[in-house]
């Protein structure tokens, strides 16, 4: 049966209200996707493993830059000091990119934060972190 | 819901049943993937050996006093390992790591030496397919025995447990 042309111009509107509303459906699952990708805890367990796995394979005299860009940015959002964003205790790493968060993990590498080796930003570029073993 | 002038549903209902369908299906394959931690005990095992092995070696020869008593009873602080980790999960009584080095004479397949060192009943479940299941890594080197001229296979086992914070 074939449909009465609707003259008032009533399908046009009634296909841009279908695609608006399909565009605002595909943002908010983009939106979710993005959100849930980058988000902070994410990151922290991320970075804190990362840096984990390093400090296990470390050699004396190694100096390791790690690009923290994405980490460093949601730490600057939520008023983080950048040099507290990485922590170790004993053999634990923690990365804390909030106030109420944080991922720890421990190392097996005896080796000691402070006298043989150091963590601390990359002051010229602030995008990165680097890891000196000393020799 | 959009009706035109003739009463016919141009966005009825069952579209939001798709709509709905399809984003619950996106929120949990994404929640699935995102919540499932980074499972890092394989690079963890690898690292673990790689340093037991570089600890017993020199340049393709054995370390000198490998296969003696002090070594065998001191392998922690030799080589420089410590294997505390976090306090959660009970970890901090039941260790999450084991390291077993096995040393065979090359020709007659005879074991010399054994070292053993962390939890040593995370073995058991060495070879048990499931989730909540330690990694296990056997690795075998040859070595040469400088002043005895003996040639040496040595297999190393190394177990990373930390099951919680890599599987869920």
């Amino acid at each position: 049966m074939r449909r009465p042309i609707n003259k008032k111009g009533n399908i046009l509107t009634q296909n841009i209200i279908f695609i608006v509303l399909n565009l605002v459906f595909l943002l908010i699952l983009v939106l979710f996707l993005v959100s849930k990708s980058g988000g902070a805890a994410v990151l922290e367990e991320k970075y804190a493993k990362q840096m984990a796995l390093i400090l296990d394979s470390v050699e004396p005299g190694m100096v390791i830059s790690l690009n923290m860009e994405d980490a460093i940015k949601i730490a600057n959002k939520e008023n983080r000091d950048l040099d507290d964003v990485i922590d170790v205790q004993d053999n634990i790493v923690t990365v804390q990119l909030r106030e109420k968060g944080g991922y720890s993990y421990s190392f097996f590498n005896d080796i000691d934060y402070g006298n043989d080796f150091s963590i601390y930003l990359n002051t010229s570029s602030r995008k990165e972190y680097i890891i000196f073993i000393e020799p | 819901m959009i009706k035109n002038n003739k009463g016919e549903k141009i966005i009825s209902i069952y579209w939001f049943v798709i709509l709905f369908i399809v984003a619950a299906a996106v929120v949990y394959m994404v929640i699935s993937f995102y919540g499932e931690p980074y499972d890092i005990r394989e690079l963890e095992a690898n690292a673990l050996t790689n340093k037991v092995a570089m600890c017993l070696s020199n340049a393709g020869y054995l370390e000198e006093g490998v296969l003696g008593a002090d070594f065998k009873e001191n392998f922690i602080e030799r080589c420089s390992f410590n294997f505390e980790t976090e306090d959660i999960y009970g970890w901090g009584e039941r260790g999450q790591y084991y390291v077993e080095i096995n040393f065979y004479d090359f020709l007659t397949d005879q074991k010399n030496s054994t070292i053993k060192t962390g939890n040593e009943a995370l073995k058991t479940d060495c070879g048990l397919e499931g989730k909540g299941f330690p990694f296990c890594l056997e690795r075998s080197l040859y070595l040469l025995d400088g002043e005895k001229n003996h040639k040496y296979q040595i297999d190393i086992l190394s177990i990373v447990r930390k099951t919680e914070k890599n599987v869920q």
